[in-house]
C-alpha cells in the first residue's frame, strides 16, 4: 500500500499527540460504540438466521442469540443518542448483558446439555475471542467515569 | 469466491489492524494513507460480495447459504462505520476504532472462507 501522504498536508488541525489519559469522554465512547454496533449486528443477524433456518435445533440458544442482539442495539442506542434516557438505557442495556454474559457463560459449562449450540454469551463468549465478556466491564467503567457528566447536568450545577 | 483475494482481504484486514492500532498506540489520529487503505480494502470487499454471490446464483452448493449471504453482505458494515468514527474524532481512540473494525473485517474473511469450503463435500 503506498503512502499518500505526501499528496495532501494533514488538513485536518488535528490535535496532534492530545495526551491520553485526559482525553475527553467522547474518544473512548466513540470506540465502545464501534464495539458495540459491530456486536449488535453479529448477534442479531446471527440469531434471526437461526430462528429462520433451524429454529426447532435448540430454540433457547437461538432466542437468546436475538435476545442478546436486541441488549447490543439497546446498549449502541444509548451511547451514540444524548438524550435524557441515554444513559438509563445504556446503563440498563450493559447491565443486563453484564449479567447475561455471566450467567449464560457459567449455565453453559455447568450444564452443557442446556447449550447444545452456542450463543454469543456461551462459555463467557469464547467464539468471540472473549470481548462478550471485556465489552461490559468496558461499558460499565466508561459509564461509571462519565457519571454526571450528561450536557443537560452542566447547567444545573 | 476467490481464494487468493480474500487471503489478500485477510492480511490487508490485519495489517490495517495492526497499522491504526500502532498509531493509535502512539496517541496520533489516523492518518491519510490509513484512510486511503480503508477504503481500498472496502472496494475489494463489495468485488468479494459480489463475486461469491454470482458463485451462489451460478450453483455452488453450501451447507449453510444463509449465514454465508448473511456474512458476504454483513462484512460491508464494519468499515465504513471505523472510517466515520476515525473521521470525527481526530484522536488516538479514532484510530483505536478503525483498527477494531479492520480486524474485524479479517476474522469475518477468515469465517466466509470456511462457510464456503464446508459446501465442498
Amino acid at each position: 500500500m503506498s503512502d499518500h501522504r505526501a499528496v495532501e498536508p494533514d488538513s485536518a488541525p488535528a490535535v496532534p499527540g492530545e495526551d491520553g489519559d485526559d482525553t475527553p469522554p467522547t474518544g473512548p465512547r466513540r470506540v465502545l460504540i464501534a464495539l458495540y454496533a459491530v456486536f449488535a449486528l453479529a448477534a442479531t443477524a446471527r440469531g434471526i438466521v437461526q430462528i429462520a433456518t433451524k429454529f426447532d435445533d435448540a430454540p433457547l440458544a437461538y432466542l437468546l442469540s436475538l435476545f442478546s442482539g436486541v441488549v447490543y442495539i439497546a446498549a449502541t442506542v444509548g451511547l451514540v443518542t444524548n438524550r435524557r434516557w441515554s444513559r438509563p438505557l445504556a446503563w440498563a442495556a450493559v447491565g443486563t448483558e453484564m449479567v447475561g454474559v455471566l450467567t449464560i457463560g457459567l449455565a453453559s459449562i455447568f450444564d452443557s446439555s442446556a447449550f447444545p449450540h452456542d450463543t454469543v454469551w456461551s462459555r463467557f463468549g469464547a467464539g468471540y475471542g472473549y470481548v462478550p465478556i471485556i465489552l461490559p466491564v468496558l461499558g460499565l467503567m466508561w459509564l461509571w467515569q462519565t457519571r454526571g457528566q450528561r450536557p443537560e447536568n452542566l447547567t444545573t450545577k | 469466491m476467490i481464494q487468493p483475494l480474500a487471503i489478500g482481504i485477510l492480511s490487508a484486514g490485519l495489517l490495517l489492524g495492526a497499522w491504526t492500532g500502532f498509531q493509535a498506540w502512539r496517541r496520533r489520529p489516523t492518518t491519510e494513507a490509513q484512510m486511503v487503505g480503508a477504503i481500498v480494502l472496502e472496494v475489494a470487499l463489495l468485488v468479494q460480495a459480489v463475486v461469491a454471490i454470482i458463485g451462489i446464483i451460478g450453483g455452488r452448493e453450501l451447507t449453510e447459504p444463509v449465514t454465508f449471504v448473511a456474512y458476504a453482505l454483513g462484512i460491508l458494515l464494519p468499515l465504513p462505520l471505523g472510517f466515520y468514527l476515525a473521521r470525527a474524532e481526530r484522536t488516538r481512540w479514532g484510530s483505536l476504532s478503525l483498527c477494531f473494525t479492520a480486524v474485524v473485517v479479517a476474522v469475518m474473511t477468515l469465517r466466509l472462507l470456511q462457510l464456503w469450503q464446508a459446501g465442498r463435500v
